[in-house]
């Protein structure tokens, strides 16, 4: 019997029949090959940061940044219109996203809740360019706001919705059963169930969402170009015009191709890639120090 | 609390209580009935599926947690019912307390798992800090965790974690504790830990404790009930129920025939 069993080892740690040879040599490859599929996927990447900035940089000082002269490249004013624009979008979407996933995930019954889910899922599944149709539509021509910063806010507000509303979902449903049932079950309402103990829980996944969501949110372009006019000036209340990033790439690009506004395409861009780089940092480091904070909750 | 008339019925009394899923034919439940005495520990044993965290739950109200499960008959406490259709499932849960297979403290500090039940119903600081302090002296778990009131909860280990769940919901001055396989992921020496508290507390409180452990069972409990395919099989004090079983189902259980 011990004899059987040794000479059972012995044939599979020996094996060398055609079959086992060829595993371990297509292991061996697939194995060098995953490398070099890394670098395919990482060039293009490497290839555009390279062009942006090689075009974007040598020109781009302080002073450029920082200006919101009419009369300048008006980056600065592009800059302080995207920082005004997403705060006021992000705010109203992080309003309907949250409250949103907080009903879908406690409130509304499974039916219903699948609807909606259905709903945000085809939402982010639609071009950016129809949404921001939809929204030049209803908010300029409809509501008669004209292309306005409230106009291109509410817009971008839709946009970003669906992305802060399916993370403010998972969260929430996916925070630990027995740990749900323990609050409800020490007398907790629904609602001190979801501020006391949902909420710190859902926090970093949901905090996640809300920074991924404006990093796409600033890379769009359509929705903002459709419901809002470039001005010169920084935004001065809610029905004036104003100037994003995407936008000057758009104007100074696609509809003025001449070199020296092409550079000032460029820089925006540049500005774009560093503004997203920057968010996804964050991301990461906020949701690591939470994260360890949660360590060992029921698993 | 002692004294009063209410102190000599049953603090529960469940009268043909029924739960059934939707769209299946078999009650997970079927026409249960069965009293709860003051100061008493009842232990429900039973196979795997025969539905006794099911039946646990439905003497809080957890049980209309999970959709699509249907209660019928009646859970009696202090002689009302508490699936009367204006009773506030919340407020059943602030007098009938839980705690559950696997320890689930929040992720706050120690001190606030504690408090958490009084701060929903918004006690004066001075009350949580006096209720806290003797709902983990009853626990046991005191005289580790005085001096570390506001380091987080999760830093205990695991059968101190427990020990804490239990003083939350001792904290808020329950009459009923229900307590499902409170010790299933624990080891051997935490297990001997929150038995012990149980037999404490066993002198103040209504205990019923689902247990897959018929030791665990002889070793705390006064009164043994035993389920099997969501039925009541038979209940007595543990010595009748373990020695001389009457039904066989009960026998062939306790004896291993079938786990």
């Amino acid at each position: 019997m011990a004899a059987d069993l040794s000479s059972t080892a012995n044939s599979i740690l020996f094996d060398r029949s055609a079959r086992t040879v060829w595993r371990i040599g297509f292991d061996r490859w697939i194995g060098r090959l995953l490398p070099l599929l890394f670098l395919v996927a990482i060039f293009p990447i490497l290839s555009l940061v390279y062009y942006i900035s090689e075009k974007a940089v040598p020109t781009l000082t302080w002073n450029v940044i920082t200006s919101t002269s009419p009369y300048g490249d008006h980056l600065g004013v592009a800059i302080v219109g995207t920082f005004e624009l997403y705060l006021f979008a992000t705010s109203l979407a992080v309003l309907f996203g949250l409250f949103g996933g907080v009903a879908v995930a406690e409130f509304l019954p499974e039916s219903a809740a699948n609807w909606v889910r259905t709903s945000a899922n085809l939402l982010v599944g639609t071009p950016s360019v129809i949404l921001g149709y939809m929204g030049y539509i209803t908010f300029c021509l409809y509501f008669g706001w004209g292309l306005t910063f409230e106009a291109g806010a509410v817009t971008m507000a839709f946009f970003m919705t669906p992305y802060i509303f399916r993370t403010a979902d998972l969260a929430f449903t996916s925070v630990p059963a027995p740990i749900r049932e323990a609050a409800l079950g020490s007398g907790a309402r629904p609602s001190q169930y979801i501020l006391k103990v949902g909420a710190p829980i859902a926090f970093p996944q949901i905090l996640t969402g809300i920074f991924l969501a404006l990093a796409i949110g600033v890379g769009e372009t359509a929705p903002i170009v459709l419901t809002t006019t470039a001005s010169v000036l920084v935004p001065q209340n809610l029905h004036s015009p104003v100037t994003v990033l995407t936008a000057l790439i758009w104007e100074n690009y696609a509809q003025a191709p001449s070199t020296g506004l092409q550079t000032i395409a460029f820089q925006a861009a540049f500005l774009i890639l560093v503004i997203v780089l920057v968010l996804n940092v964050v991301v990461r480091v906020i949701s690591t120090i939470y994260r360890k904070r949660l360590e060992g909750l029921y698993q | 609390m002692s004294g009063t008339g209410l102190d000599m019925g049953p603090v529960l009394s469940v009268r043909g209580v029924s739960v059934r899923a939707r769209k299946v034919e078999r009650p997970l439940l079927d026409q249960i009935s069965i009293d709860f005495a003051p100061r008493s520990l009842t232990a429900l044993v039973g196979p795997s599926g025969c539905g006794k965290s099911t039946f646990v739950r439905t003497l809080n109200r957890m049980v209309e947690l999970t959709p699509g499960l249907r209660v019928g008959g009646q859970v009696l406490y202090l002689g009302q019912d508490i699936y009367a259709r204006n009773v506030n499932p919340v407020l059943v849960r602030r007098r009938i307390g839980m705690v559950f297979q696997r320890p689930t403290v929040f992720p706050i500090s120690i001190f606030e798992n504690a408090a958490f039940g009084l701060r929903l119903v918004h006690e004066s600081n001075e009350e949580i800090d006096r209720a806290v302090a003797q709902a983990l002296q009853r626990s046991g778990l005191w005289e580790e965790v005085k001096d570390r009131l506001d380091e987080p909860a999760l830093s205990l280990s695991g059968g101190q974690q427990q020990r804490l769940c239990i003083a939350r919901a001792l904290a808020v001055r329950p009459k009923v504790i229900l307590l499902d396989e409170p010790t299933s992921a624990l080891d051997p020496a935490a297990t001997q830990r929150v038995e012990s508290t149980m037999e404490t507390l066993k002198e103040d409180f209504v205990l019923i404790l689902v247990t897959h452990n018929v030791g665990q069972a002889a070793r705390v409990a006064d009164r043994v009930a035993f389920l099997h395919s969501g039925r009541l099989i038979e209940v007595g004090p543990t010595a009748d129920i373990l020695e001389r079983p009457k039904e066989a189902l009960t026998e062939q259980f306790i004896t291993g025939r079938f786990t």
